[in-house]
């Protein structure tokens, strides 16, 4: 069942939380990133799908985890100016210069 | 910044070619890692500097063990972590699994605009690129250094083990508390806006997304 995207707390919400906190969820929080990685015995990988088709919390949780990494993968960046290569490079050379007639 | 190496016997012109060599290849992946450790153009440019000296400096010493990619991750890292400690003066702290299990709702899922969009799709939003930047930043060293080597760089376990001078199980272990930690700073910035700044394709699915 879709959770409400408001933050409304319903009740018995707690307890369920409480519950998460205990053994299976815990175990499954700890290989979520071998999990990710496709790094898990099958045995275990298929214990853990069953857990998170059972489990809406730690499904969210993992797809959430799963996401965070996903963004970490693609996220971009600048490139160094064809300038600043040849400023670093002089500046580079300069100081091993230096270093040398030390 | 401005630095000189220590005085060593002078280099012969094969060497100087060599290692100007060095340099011209491997510039753009040392930039590259340095910006994605610093988060910041000019504090990159200044890692960029101190991991070349640096390897000028073992230049003769470097026997071909590892590739020369891992050689100078290893080199970029230390400098990395040796500038963050001064910055810091203070030893950085250790993250326990414990604090990321989530104790409400919402901690659940991501409060972020990334339902129905591809990963690239999604940092298209300026807003959402800063708080993964900052997550990232956040981080204590050795868990960034870890997360960046392995999930922005691409490298493997045991190769990013090779840079850190830890062992695979280790390097795991961090690279997971590192994404729990990303994953919660994400969490808890809630950002809602889900117009990307470049104005670009529309959204692929027609539910909401936050």
């Amino acid at each position: 069942m879709k959770k409400s995207k408001t933050s409304v707390r319903r009740p018995g919400r707690s307890a369920h939380h409480a519950a998460h906190r205990l053994g299976r969820c815990l175990y499954i929080l700890r290989q979520l990133s071998a999990y990710i990685d496709d790094e898990l015995p099958s045995d275990i990988c298929r214990e853990l799908r069953r857990h998170l088709g059972a489990c809406p919390n730690c499904e969210v949780f993992a797809a959430s985890l799963r996401e965070a990494v996903g963004l970490c993968r693609h996220r971009p960046t600048p490139h160094l100016s064809s300038s600043d290569r040849a400023a670093l490079r002089r500046e580079i050379i300069r100081a091993s210069r230096l270093g040398s007639q030390g | 910044m401005r630095r000189t190496l220590p005085s060593k016997s002078p280099r012969t012109s094969q060497q100087r070619d060599d290692f100007d060599k060095l340099y011209r290849d491997h510039v753009d992946l040392v930039y590259r890692y340095a910006h994605r450790l610093c988060g910041e153009t000019e504090t990159a440019k200044d890692l960029v500097q101190e991991t070349f000296l640096n390897a000028y400096r073992g230049f003769e010493g470097f026997r071909g063990d590892a590739r020369i990619s891992t050689w100078l991750y290893t080199i970029a890292s230390r400098a990395c972590m040796r500038m963050r400690r001064k910055r810091m003066g203070q030893p950085e702290r250790e993250l326990s699994l414990d604090e990321f299990i989530p104790t409400s709702d919402g901690e659940f899922r991501l409060q972020i605009p990334v339902d129905g969009l591809t990963p690239e799709e999604a940092l298209e939003n300026k807003e959402l690129r800063q708080a993964l930047d900052q997550a990232i930043q956040k981080l204590p060293s050795k868990y960034r250094v870890t997360l960046v080597l392995r999930d922005m760089e691409g490298l493997s376990a045991k190769e990013v083990g090779t840079v850190m001078g830890a062992n695979e199980r280790a390097v795991k272990s961090r690279l997971h508390r590192a994404r729990l930690f990303v994953r919660r700073e994400l969490s808890a910035r809630g950002i809602t806006k889900s117009d990307r700044d470049s104005g670009a394709a529309p959204r692929k699915s027609g539910g909401s997304s936050t």
